[in-house]
């Protein structure tokens, strides 16, 4: 077996589609209105997950089955984590061996998390593969460097998990759903410990190495920034779901890192309304 | 305390230390020295198999054994810890010098076994894990709890007993996962013979703790004890 795994060689039965962050984007279902004129109950006038909506059935299963491929991504990998690298001191691409046990551990709680989704998608009307699968969390998940791998994956993207789960969490109480709440609370229990574990080690293995933690911050905040899904996450009305500071902070995060991001969110939603407002203007100007 | 009730000089406290159905006993097979060289090779296995099935997850195609490597895997970074766990106690203040293959034909067994990737090479992966290694370490560890000292070696029973039981169900569901993919002569050939090669380079080791890991082969090292 190979020291490192590419995230095109990701092994899936035939009812999955993959795709990426690029395709993702040029979907015109994801698209932000940037006039805010649409009526209450338009998707348009709040990007909130909520009961009301007049798509949020599509929307939850949609994002179910997101959670669902994400949680078998985050699966493969900590799994290639607690393979890839060897045990030692966590200089010289090693780990220490208190590092690969969490890292197993992780792979445990993601393989729950994938039974989890699964049965919610099942609940909730949605079969396998109904949605397409975006791979970037596995690319996040690639890096030469296991300090980096839990800066993007365990730091960014469970953080982001953290959202979204408190999300959904709120959905399936305003929804009436007990099964769903359920569900996602105790999903997000395990993806406090998740972020805190990256949170914990980062700090850790670059103790005495600053060039390599600024590194993996400035990765953490790439990440962030292409998982902030241009403004998906934040503040504003306009976003889908919101930054859950709390459980942030339970996970390690500083104060001012939780403030980093919202800013990075707010700046990711303005830079993305700049650009459909400038397509806008082009294919106007073209017509 | 001040209330404690007058007991008579015909009620006697005195009982002997062992009651009468505790049939524990002092003798055992192993040595403070030779129990540490066998969860050395214990840890060092329980490693390559963990970080073995955690670097499957992605390269296997079916979602139900996904999830179950997943799973195992953290059965045996458990196991590995308890071991690691167990080493300073034994006197081993540095386990990683313990931490080693019982031999050279182990660590070949295990470079074999981790050789396939290929995603429609799932029955190999599982074979390996399953038909050949886990009943191995099923053998060493029974072959190790019966035959150490009941007292002295409390805590490594203790382990082993919990480990046994990860080591039945992991056993139970990898041979069901096992079943229900090999449903065809093809399939059925493929198992054997990756079995048969496996099998081979296992009895080369002798096992986890080599020739004498069920206490059948050659005496490797200082066994002894009372």
């Amino acid at each position: 077996m190979r020291q490192f795994f590419p995230v095109e060689d990701l092994a899936r039965d035939e009812r999955f589609v993959q795709t990426n962050m690029a395709e993702r984007m040029k979907d015109g279902r994801t698209a932000i209105d940037v006039e805010k004129t649409s009526s209450a109950k338009s998707r348009g006038a709040s990007k909130r997950l909520t009961p009301d909506r007049h798509d949020a059935s599509d929307a939850a299963r949609g994002l179910m089955h997101g959670i669902m491929v994400g949680e078998i991504q985050a699966l493969e990998g900590a799994g290639r984590t607690a393979h890839d690298f060897a045990t030692g001191d966590g200089t010289n691409d090693t780990v220490p061996f208190e590092l690969k046990l969490d890292m197993a551990r992780q792979a445990w709680d993601e393989a729950r998390h994938v039974e989890i989704s699964a049965k919610l998608s099942d609940w909730m009307g949605t079969e396998l593969g109904e949605f397409a699968e975006n791979t970037v969390l596995f690319e996040a998940a690639c890096s030469n460097d296991p300090i980096l791998r839990l800066a993007g994956v365990n730091r960014a993207l469970e953080g982001l998990a953290i959202d979204v789960f408190t999300q959904m969490k709120e959905f399936g109480d305003i929804a009436g759903d007990p099964y769903l709440e359920f569900c996602e609370d105790w999903m997000l229990a395990d993806e406090v410990t998740h972020v805190k574990m990256g949170s914990d080690w980062l700090r850790k293995v670059t103790a005495n190495d600053p060039d390599r933690r600024t590194k993996a911050l400035e990765f953490q905040q790439v990440v962030d920034k292409l998982f902030s899904f241009g403004g998906a996450r934040g503040e504003s009305e306009e976003s889908s779901f919101s930054l859950a500071k709390r459980f942030r902070e339970l996970a390690g995060f500083t104060d001012d890192e939780v403030d980093t991001i919202s800013q990075m969110d707010h700046e990711a939603l303005e830079e993305r309304k700049e650009a459909v407002r400038k397509y806008r203007e082009r294919v106007g100007a073209d017509a | 305390m001040g209330n404690a009730p007058v007991r008579s000089d015909t009620e006697s406290t005195a009982r002997a230390p062992f009651a009468p159905w505790d049939r524990r006993d002092i003798p055992g097979s192993f040595s403070v020295e030779e129990t540490a060289r066998r969860v050395g090779n214990y840890k060092w296995t329980e490693m390559k198999l963990f970080e073995a099935l955690g670097g499957w997850v992605a390269t296997v195609p079916e979602l139900d054994v996904k999830m179950r490597l997943g799973t195992h895997c953290y059965h045996h970074a458990w196991h590995a810890d308890l071991w690691h766990k167990r080493l300073p106690e034994l006197r081993e203040m540095k386990p990683e010098r313990l931490t080693v293959p019982a031999n050279e034909a182990m660590e070949r067994f295990i470079e074999a076994m981790t050789e396939p990737e290929a995603p429609e090479l799932t029955i190999e992966k599982l074979v390996g894990v399953y038909r050949v290694l886990i009943p191995r370490f099923i053998a060493a560890y029974t072959y190790h709890r019966n035959n150490t000292s009941e007292i002295t070696d409390a805590p490594t029973i203790r382990s082993i007993n919990f480990i046994l039981q990860d080591e039945f169900d992991d056993w139970r569901d990898g041979e069901m996962l096992l079943q229900s993919l090999i449903t065809t002569p093809e399939h059925v050939r493929r198992a054997a013979e990756q079995q048969a090669t496996l099998e081979a380079i296992m009895v080369e080791a002798g096992g986890i703790t080599g020739a004498d890991s069920i206490g059948t082969g050659v005496t490797t090292t200082t066994e002894g004890g009372v």
